[in-house]
This record gives C-alpha cells, sequence and structure tokens, in this order.
C-alpha cells in the first residue's frame, strides 16, 4: 500500500496540478521590540504548506453560506486588512454588522480577540464570523463538507498536515498558521525605535511620540499599542444599537460599554475609527478624546482626572500626534506578497 | 461445583436445551464474582456503559407536552434539554483513581437528538463506587483551540451547544415555555449556561456515588443508569425565577447559579452488572 502511494505520488509529480510540494517549518520571526509571543508555537508549528493552506482558506468564499464572501472581503490588505469606507462591516445577503471591521495584524501577541474578547484563543476565533449569520452565515459543517468535496484541498491538507484529514482541527491550524505570520513590524517608528536604517522623527513626529506616551500610552501600551485590556473609552453609545462591548460576554455590568484597547498601528489606514466606526478621520478622534467624552458608571478612570472628562489635548498637540501616529503605517506589510490575495 | 457443571452438561445433553448451558455459565460468574475478595480476581479491561435517563422530578422528561409545576410557582413545558457532560474519572472502593484519556471525554447529551448514552472504552478492571464529571469544558481545553477541541466543536455545533458570537460552548442548553398563576398566557424561557469568555468559568465538576459497585473485567461491563433532574436547573439550591427573567444566556448572578444547580442534577439510580448490556 506504501509503495503504491510512493508511485501514485513519484508519478503524478509530473503534473503540475497534482505536485506536493516538500513541506517545511516557517520561523516566526519576533521583532525584538515586541512583548512576548502569546501563541503556542508547539501545538501548532508553522510549516509553508500549512501557511499556504491557511491564505487560500483566508481568500476562499467557500467559507460563507453563499460562497461569495470570504476573509479577506471584509479584511483588505491594502488598508491593514480592515473593510476601508464602511462603518458596520458588510456580510452576506448584504447584511450589515454592528462593528466596524478591526485590522489584522500581531494577532500572535495578543491575547483577547475581537471587540469585546469573545474569544481568548486566535485558533477559536474564525468561528464567530464563519457562523454568524450577518457575517458569513455558515457552519463549520457546512465549510467542511465543501473542503472535503474539492480534490485541490484534499491535495493541500494532506500536503499540510500529517494526518491528511479535512476536520475542524486542521482547518483552524491553518487558518491560525496565516494569521500568526501575519506581523507589521516595519514602520517608520519600528526602524527609529530599532535605530535601523539611520530613520530619523522629524521635530514634529518626536514631539507627537512625547505627548503619545504621556498621554495615551497607558493604555495603547507596549509595541503593539494595546494592553488587551477592555475599557469604557466614554463614547455615548451609539443610538439605536446600544452595543454594551465586553459586558456582552461576561455577563458583568461593570463591564458595560467596554471595548478592546485596538492596536493603533497602521492607524492611518485604517479608517473609519471606534468598535462602531463612527469617526471618519483621527482628526475627529482626537477632538472627541479632548472635548466628546461622556461620563458613565464604567468610564475608564483615566479619562476623568483631575475632574475633567477625556484627555486635555491642544489643537497643536493634536497636529504632532496624528504625525506621529501616521509613522505606525508600515507600507512593506500593507505590500507584502505573502499575505497579498493575487 | 465441578460435578454440579458436569450434572448440569448432561441434564442439557438429554434436553438438548441450550439454554442450560447459558445457566451454566452465570453460576460460573456468579459464584467468581459473589467471592469476598473478588477485586483480586477482577482483571482485564472492558466498556462502561452510562445511561442519562431525563427526568423531571421524578417523572419522566416528555419535551414539548408535559407542563411540570415547580417550587417556584411556575408551571414549564420543556422544548429542549442538552447539556455536555465531561472529564470522567472512576473512582474505586479503595479510593484509586481511573482519569479516562481527557482527549476522549467530551460528550454531550440531547434528549431531542435521542443522544442518551455514553460508553467509557477500556477501562481497567476493579470495583468502582463513585464516578466524578464536570458538566460543560474546562478552560483547560478550551484554550487548547483547535487541537484541544478535535471534532468535539462539530458535536456541539449539530446539537445547539457552540455559541458563535462568543466562541466556546453552551454546557447547558435547556429551552421552552412557561406560565404562572399571574400570567397564564405561555412565554418562552432560554436557559443558555457556559463560560464567559475569559472572565467567568462556568464549569463545574462533582462526584456521583453509586448505590451498588459497577464491576468491571474482561468479561463485566457494567450500565450505570443516571437519573438526571432537570427541574434542578430552576428549582434546586438556587430559585430562578423565570418571571424575573426568562432568557439566561450571561448573567454574573443567574449563570453560576444555574452552573451550580445543574451540578446537582444527576444521580444513579441503579447499576446493571454483568456481560448483557439489554437492561
Amino acid at each position: 500500500m506504501i509503495c503504491g502511494l510512493a508511485f501514485l505520488q513519484g508519478c503524478s509529480s509530473n503534473d503540475d496540478s497534482a505536485y506536493i510540494a516538500i513541506d517545511e517549518n516557517l520561523e516566526v520571526a519576533i521583532p525584538v521590540n515586541f512583548p512576548e509571543i502569546n501563541y503556542d508555537l508547539g501545538s501548532n508549528p508553522i510549516t509553508k504548506n500549512g501557511f499556504e493552506l491557511g491564505k487560500k482558506l483566508f481568500y476562499d468564499g467557500k467559507l460563507s453560506a453563499n460562497g461569495f464572501i470570504s476573509c479577506g472581503f471584509c479584511h483588505e490588505q491594502r488598508t491593514a486588512f480592515t473593510h476601508h469606507g464602511h462603518q458596520f462591516s458588510h456580510g452576506i445577503d448584504d447584511l450589515e454588522g454592528t462593528r466596524n471591521t478591526p485590522a489584522i495584524q500581531n494577532l500572535a501577541f495578543q491575547t483577547e480577540f475581537s471587540w469585546d474578547g469573545a474569544t481568548s484563543h486566535l485558533d477559536l476565533f474564525p468561528i464567530i464570523p464563519i457562523t454568524n449569520e450577518v457575517e458569513m452565515g455558515e457552519t463549520l459543517s457546512g465549510v467542511l463538507a465543501k473542503l472535503k468535496a474539492d480534490a485541490e484541498y484534499q491535495r493541500l491538507f494532506a500536503s499540510a498536515f500529517e494526518d491528511a484529514e479535512i476536520n475542524n482541527e486542521n482547518f483552524l491550524k491553518a487558518l491560525a498558521q496565516f494569521m500568526v505570520m501575519m506581523i507589521s513590524s516595519n514602520s517608520k517608528y519600528d526602524k527609529y525605535v530599532r535605530n535601523e536604517d539611520n530613520i530619523e522623527f522629524s521635530a514634529l513626529e518626536k514631539e507627537g511620540f512625547a505627548i503619545f506616551e504621556s498621554k495615551c500610552a497607558s493604555c495603547h501600551k507596549t509595541d503593539l499599542f494595546t494592553d488587551n485590556s477592555f475599557r469604557n473609552n466614554g463614547l455615548p453609545p451609539y443610538p439605536g444599537l446600544n452595543d454594551i462591548g465586553r459586558a456582552a460576554v461576561s455577563g458583568s455590568l461593570s463591564d458595560n460599554y467596554k471595548f478592546k484597547i485596538p492596536s493603533l498601528r497602521n492607524v492611518a489606514l485604517t479608517a473609519p475609527y471606534m468598535h462602531d466606526g463612527r469617526f471618519g478621520s483621527l482628526e475627529s478622534v482626537l477632538n472627541f478624546y479632548n472635548s466628546g467624552v461622556i461620563d458613565s458608571e464604567t468610564l475608564d478612570p483615566q479619562l476623568k482626572q483631575n475632574s475633567r472628562l477625556g484627555i486635555a489635548l491642544s489643537t497643536e498637540e493634536q497636529e504632532a500626534l496624528i504625525a506621529f501616529l501616521n509613522t505606525l503605517t508600515d507600507n512593506e506589510y500593507i505590500t507584502d506578497s505573502r499575505f497579498a490575495e493575487y | 461445583m465441578i460435578e454440579y457443571l458436569l450434572i448440569l452438561y448432561n441434564k442439557m445433553k438429554s434436553l438438548k436445551n441450550i439454554q442450560y448451558l447459558f445457566l451454566a455459565l452465570s453460576i460460573l460468574t456468579i459464584s467468581c464474582s459473589t467471592d469476598d475478595d473478588s477485586s483480586e480476581n477482577l482483571s482485564g479491561e472492558n466498556n462502561l456503559t452510562m445511561e442519562f435517563d431525563n427526568s423531571v422530578n421524578g417523572d419522566d422528561l416528555i419535551l414539548n407536552t408535559t407542563a411540570y409545576t415547580n417550587s417556584n410557582g411556575e408551571r414549564i413545558t420543556i422544548n429542549r434539554f442538552n447539556y455536555i457532560v465531561s472529564n470522567f474519572v472512576l473512582i474505586d472502593s479503595e479510593g484509586n483513581e481511573f482519569t479516562y484519556p481527557k482527549d476522549e471525554s467530551y460528550f454531550v447529551i440531547s434528549e431531542e437528538a435521542g443522544l442518551n448514552e455514553v460508553q467509557l472504552t477500556n477501562i481497567p478492571a476493579g470495583e468502582y463506587v463513585a464516578l466524578r464529571f464536570g458538566v460543560g469544558v474546562d478552560q483547560e481545553k478550551y484554550l487548547q483551540g483547535a487541537e484541544g477541541q478535535g471534532d468535539f466543536l462539530q458535536t456541539a455545533e449539530s446539537t445547539n451547544m457552540l455559541w458563535s458570537w462568543l466562541t466556546g460552548y453552551k454546557f447547558l442548553n435547556f429551552e421552552g415555555s412557561f406560565t404562572t398563576a399571574a400570567n397564564i398566557e405561555a412565554q418562552d424561557f432560554k436557559i443558555h449556561m457556559g463560560s464567559h469568555g475569559s472572565s467567568l468559568d462556568n464549569y463545574k465538576e462533582f462526584t456521583v456515588d453509586l448505590p451498588t459497585k459497577a464491576l468491571v473485567s474482561s468479561n463485566l461491563s457494567p450500565i450505570v443508569h443516571f437519573k438526571v433532574d432537570a427541574n434542578q436547573i430552576l428549582d434546586g439550591q438556587n430559585k430562578i425565577l423565570l418571571s424575573e427573567k426568562s432568557v439566561v444566556m450571561i448573567d454574573e448572578v443567574k449563570s453560576p447559579q444555574i452552573a451550580t444547580n445543574a451540578a446537582a442534577m444527576f444521580s444513579v439510580d441503579h447499576i446493571h452488572n454483568g456481560e448483557n448490556h439489554d437492561h
């Protein structure tokens, strides 16, 4: 039997369509300015074929009920894998969600996923959009049935996983392998803090960096620019939605209107902003922190210090902050062919 | 003993009745298992089957038809009663514990799907006096990601035990309708209990004593017959009033109370020892 298989493979290697590339491990290069990786690579070692399979799945509409909505439909590379121009993300049958698509980058370093931390394991995250009836509207069983019926996927799963099985474990592992590799760490900021390529900040960028460190970095912590916590930043609840955020997951009133602190990497590309995408520009975001924060029982204490709501930011400070935030754009990441659909 | 079997054998020969052979064999079995230090004699391994017989306060649980009155003054009709049982540990008369392999220790019991039986395989021989297990999926398992879940994700999905907006499992899915004296118009209720993301762990383990020993050996595979009292969910140690809140999914106060109540649903009614699986 084994001889037979070897013979079959030997034959088919002349034929491109059935060619199975020999697998090899991919190294996850951890940027020196990053905190420790959170994802357990031991339980899901990244391989070339696993990563490529994950990429194919990421861009495949088969993952949705109607066959058209892929992960990449809402997560577009050119905008750091967000759904640019859409306040709420569109899904199947043009149904609209209630939240704004978050960027995908550096997920292997994070501990909570989605705006409300609906899962604390990256592997299990894809279940949410796949089964959400306003996103991809499928079932795991439905997706696997489609993949099992597809000769190319049979070949790709066999090339990526020893047991060759198309099951949810391998399906989720492949998607996770793709997402783990999606590391954005080559912005102007990164090169500046790592003293690479003689990159220097302008005076305005330096000023913005200093303001950022004193007024923003307590939540947008580390070079991931998030502390993975959930906080109420004082947005007035969106009329008609009343999205209670983290409280929907924890069941705790003390979590009302709290959302995950988003990373600010590539933030200049990811408009609109906030969990509900209500702000169209970074200027509006900073204006809000300066003068739009409303008080409530769960407002983050850092946003009501010295009997003032929000964060005092003069026009000059806002201008400097925006110059700094622009240094977080990583053009290598958004043009990296490893992650590109085509 | 031998003489007795020979007599039986001769009788069987004369009567040509195969039943005598079974009689002879069962005498052999009984005489082995009634021996005083029988645990010394149990060897090998076998299956242990668990039957989850769903009920409501002593009555049969019948979906969609019967209305059950509880001590909270509410009459409920049950349309769905599904739960996850997991992490089985068998405890023998000397207190030794056998932990069933964790990766294979998760099961959905579903009244609507007719899933009422769990078979544990390759159980080492012994005289078991208690079982420890849990309702739901522990955080350790969940945080193993894709690897830890295996095919259980699909089992849960196909039995309405998978949350989608919150990834994770419903440990208990209990649905139906209810009336009260003040409100005779039937109103739907939904009790979905599980862990709340990384905030609140509602997985609970407990030990259930067996009324008689469950004997396992290479030729003995017992059936443990559980009686599972759905009435406990609302009317157990904690009183959960549907008239106060009829949809409880993620509730910091009520969900842990329901988890505590659900852990008390299980008792073992009886054990069938022997090699025959019919009862």
